[in-house]
């Protein structure tokens, strides 16, 4: 009888303590860090003949810890993600295994627009062109990289021209020859973008790209906009409120990055967050 | 030909402290068919050792080691042998008769003849309600009963045994004992280690008594039991009573001529001997 | 040999190791939800989960049983009804390793038939960019078998010499990490780079010594060519499946040598 009730105080006191604890578990704030990532060579050791799971694994790990700071704030985004850090990560992650397109698919996704590091983005696409050589969508990356932010538009016919090789698509091989010197950086970049939303998996990235091409098409509509301006009044709008009195933009366009849009002296529309949720959420009144 | 021939055996270990140890000290001993030969000795006096070295577990410094004039090194040297290792263990996920198939095909049996020598040995060493459940299960004395069975199996000219007697009940022991006798019926070689002299004054032949890595001595059982002879019991009955009295072995004649004068009738005469134990400690202790 | 082998194998199913293995394999069911969370390849990260998992399953068989088969006779003391049994030393060494080997094939068969059924599930649920090259599939794997029977021969030859579990287990993990980097070490050592040139010239002779004695195990690991489709070279294969042939066989005749010579006290 007695390990009997022994058993049962047991059990009841696991009972008595199991719940609070399960609820704090769920209140308790998750926070997700990247944490340290040993060098790649450590990690080529220790994965023996793992490399590509654990290569997975830091890709996961990145791409988790990116969801856990977008998904719940969407889009004002209070803590800048440790963009370093991940980059890092990525870059462990394709020097285990070189073939991972998630690597390279999402070291995409924020290095360029939210770290601005260009050079480090199209450095490691090179990289991986040099294994995964069938794909197209590495040197279409670099292609319009080099378009966008570069404006080095010979490079960027070249990789161009390489993605439609691969591709057979006949856009790639228009973007190579003269549509890219005729098509303006916005629509560029909705078509990239529209791309990139399509093809994303996860649903965080997914998210972010959406969001940015939503900025894109209110920058679009703008200049669409601006250009009307133009054509009717034969001179370039002052400023964003003077367009939006003359009635050319309904509704009033909105930075979804949570900044405000403004006209540069040159006609360029820019916005205050400069497409990123971390200035976007900071000048926010 | 003796089918067990060991000569020069010698035997030393590496011990503790890089020290040479000698477990075997020149051993020389042969046995031949339909001879049970008992092994005795103290703990640690070289049994084992020895009894390893027949069987090839360990290898000898120097001499050799012949089983039906086979070199021990060869493994051919054991076709003919049936052994029982001491504490024996034999793979416990296996059942009884499992084990003896595995024993069987190791010998080259034939299934048929497995079959039925497997079926014979565990009805004889009382093994057969148990013989499909695993030796986990097994008591110490089924194991050891099991480790005679196998031993039986191939119904091998050779028999070496390292303390088959211990860890059984007196019925197992009884058994065994008999089994032994069986065997010197079918004119088998039995050779067994055991620190227990009764075991030996029961069913040996021949006796070795082995201290410290050497044999001290070689000899007949039955001879040892006349030699030990240190007097007689004699019951004699008269008008007047019965009456015992011992004499020694010299005196006996006289005695028995003076009672026969007196008109005594002489109901009993029984040799009064140093029995095996008190021979053996005599031994061990005389070195 | 073939008593000692059918004892082996008996002795591994009795232990309830396959029970082990359909619980492990289990996992395969959680692949395809996992490699959804990838975000272009869902099929390509399903085939690195599938050959990792088989690969850690065969690797804990070939330490744990490899290194113990050998050390537990001696622990339980079976090797003295075992080797008094007219059975060559030898052919109980092979007998054992057979048996091992035997059922590590079994078990990379049965996870490997398991691995194409959840491609083919993975595959259905998100058609993957390139095509599914199976026989790359199978090329990965069987060289995977491979690759843990040479190491249950090194875990063998570690049992010879050891009267523990310590160094069989211990050491055929050591043998498995470092014969994974071996070829990286050595391509590293002889790339001329400025690192390398201030290494004492003992060091490099020493690893280069090493790369030749231990194991070449990255030379087995045909994963990334299974998971992305990526050609395989004839030669490449012939060669690993003789240096296998080569490397296994002396690891168990220096074994059975050993094993030989060796006193059951």
């Amino acid at each position: 009888m007695k390990p009997f009730a022994f058993t049962l105080i047991l059990i009841l006191a696991y009972l008595a303590v199991i719940i609070p604890f399960a609820d704090y578990q769920r209140t308790r704030p998750v926070v997700e860090k990247m944490g340290y990532v040993p060098t790649p060579q450590v990690l080529k050791f220790v994965s023996a003949d793992h490399k590509g799971v654990t290569a997975a694994a830091l890709i996961l790990k990145s791409m988790m810890y990116f969801g856990a700071i977008v998904e719940p704030q969407f889009n004002t985004l209070k803590v800048p993600p440790d963009y370093q850090s991940m980059y890092g990560t990525l870059a462990a992650a394709v020097k285990l295994d070189p073939y991972n397109m998630d690597a390279y698919y999402f070291a995409q996704s924020f290095l360029v627009w939210d770290v601005h590091e260009v050079k480090a983005a199209n450095a490691m696409l090179e990289y991986g062109m040099k294994y995964r050589k069938w794909d197209f969508m590495l040197p279409l990356f670099a292609g319009f990289n080099s378009a966008y932010f570069l404006k080095d538009y010979s490079k960027a016919a070249q990789y161009y021209k390489r993605a439609g090789e691969l591709s057979g698509a006949e856009l790639f091989v228009n973007l190579a020859g003269r549509y890219l010197w005729q098509s303006g950086r916005t629509e560029q970049a909705i078509a990239y973008l529209t791309m990139m939303e399509k093809g994303a998996g996860n649903e965080a990235v997914r998210r972010s790209f959406r969001i940015r091409l939503q900025a894109f098409r209110e920058v679009r509509r703008l200049e669409e906009a601006r250009d009307r301006f133009r054509a009717a009044e034969g001179r370039a709008p002052k400023s964003l409120e003077e367009l939006i009195r003359w009635g050319a933009l309904t509704p009033i366009p909105r930075d979804p990055y949570g900044g405000r849009f403004y006209l540069e002296p040159d006609g360029q529309v820019a916005t205050t967050s400069k497409f990123t949720h971390a200035l976007g959420a900071a000048r926010k009144p | 030909m003796k089918v067990i021939d060991i000569q020069g055996l010698k035997k030393s270990f590496t011990g503790k402290r890089m020290q040479r140890v000698e477990a075997l000290k020149g051993i020389d001993l042969q046995v031949g068919r339909g001879e049970v030969f008992g092994f005795l000795g103290p703990n640690g006096a070289g049994k084992s050792t020895t009894i390893k070295s027949l069987m090839g577990l360990i290898r000898p410094t120097a001499g050799t080691v012949r089983l039906n004039g086979i070199d021990v090194h060869d493994p051919a040297s054991r076709r003919s042998v049936g052994y029982l290792p001491e504490n024996p263990a034999f793979y416990e996920y296996l059942s009884a008769q499992e084990y003896l198939t595995f024993v069987g095909r190791a010998f080259g049996m034939v299934p048929q003849r497995v079959k039925e020598r497997g079926e014979q040995s565990l009805r004889r060493l009382d093994l057969w309600e148990a013989r499909s459940r695993p030796i986990r299960g097994y008591s110490k004395g089924m194991v050891q009963r099991l480790g005679v069975a196998q031993a039986l199996l191939h119904d091998p000219d050779i028999y070496i045994m390292d303390e088959p007697m211990s860890g059984l009940d007196p019925l197992g022991r009884a058994l065994v004992k008999e089994i032994i006798r069986e065997l010197r019926g079918e004119g088998k070689c039995v050779f067994f280690s055991t620190h227990i002299t009764a075991d030996v004054e029961a069913v040996c032949d021949r006796v070795g008594v082995i201290v410290n890595g050497a044999l001290r001595m070689v000899e007949r059982v039955d001879r040892i039991m006349a030699e030990g002879i240190t007097g007689y019991l004699l019951r004699s009955r008269s008008p007047a009573g019965e009456r015992e009295q011992i004499v020694t072995v010299d005196h006996l004649s006289d005695l028995l001529s003076r009672l026969k004068e007196e008109g005594q009738t002489v109901t009993l005469v029984e040799p009064v001997r140093k029995n095996l134990e008190q021979f053996f400690l005599d031994i061990v202790k005389g070195g | 040999m073939t008593s000692i082998l059918l004892i082996t194998l008996k002795g591994i199913f009795r232990d309830r190791v396959f029970q082990g293995i359909m619980v492990m394999a289990l996992l395969f069911l959680f692949i395809p939800t996992i490699g959804s969370l990838s975000m272009r390849q869902v099929t390509e990260l399903s085939i690195t989960l599938s050959l990792s998992l088989i690969s850690f399953i065969l690797l804990l068989l070939a330490v744990f049983l490899g290194g113990t088969s050998l050390w537990k006779d001696i622990e339980k003391r079976y090797t003295f009804s075992v080797l008094g049994l007219p059975l060559s030393r030898t052919s109980y060494i092979l007998g054992r390793f057979m048996g091992n080997a035997l059922f590590l094939c079994l078990t990379a068969l049965f996870l490997g038939v398991i691995t194409l059924l959840v491609i083919l599930w993975a595959k259905g649920l998100y058609p993957p960019s390139r095509p599914v090259r199976w026989d790359n599939m199978m090329i990965a794997v069987l060289f995977d078998t491979l690759k843990y029977l040479l190491l249950v021969s090194v875990a063998f030859f570690f049992s010879s010499v050891s009267t523990s579990f310590f160094l069989p287990i211990f050491g055929t993990i050591s043998v498995y990490l470092v014969g994974n980097a071996s070829q990286e070490v050595y391509d590293y050592l002889h790339s001329g780079s400025q690192a390398v040139k201030v290494l004492p010239g003992m060091v490099v002779k020493a690893a280069s010594l090493l790369y030749y004695l231990i194991p070449n195990l990255a030379a087995f690991d045909y994963k990334l060519q299974a998971v992305y489709g990526l050609d395989i070279a004839g030669r490449g294969m012939a060669l690993t499946v003789l240096y296998w042939v080569i490397y296994t066989t002396i690891m168990l005749a220096l074994t059975a040598v050993i094993y030989e010579r060796r006193e059951m006290k």
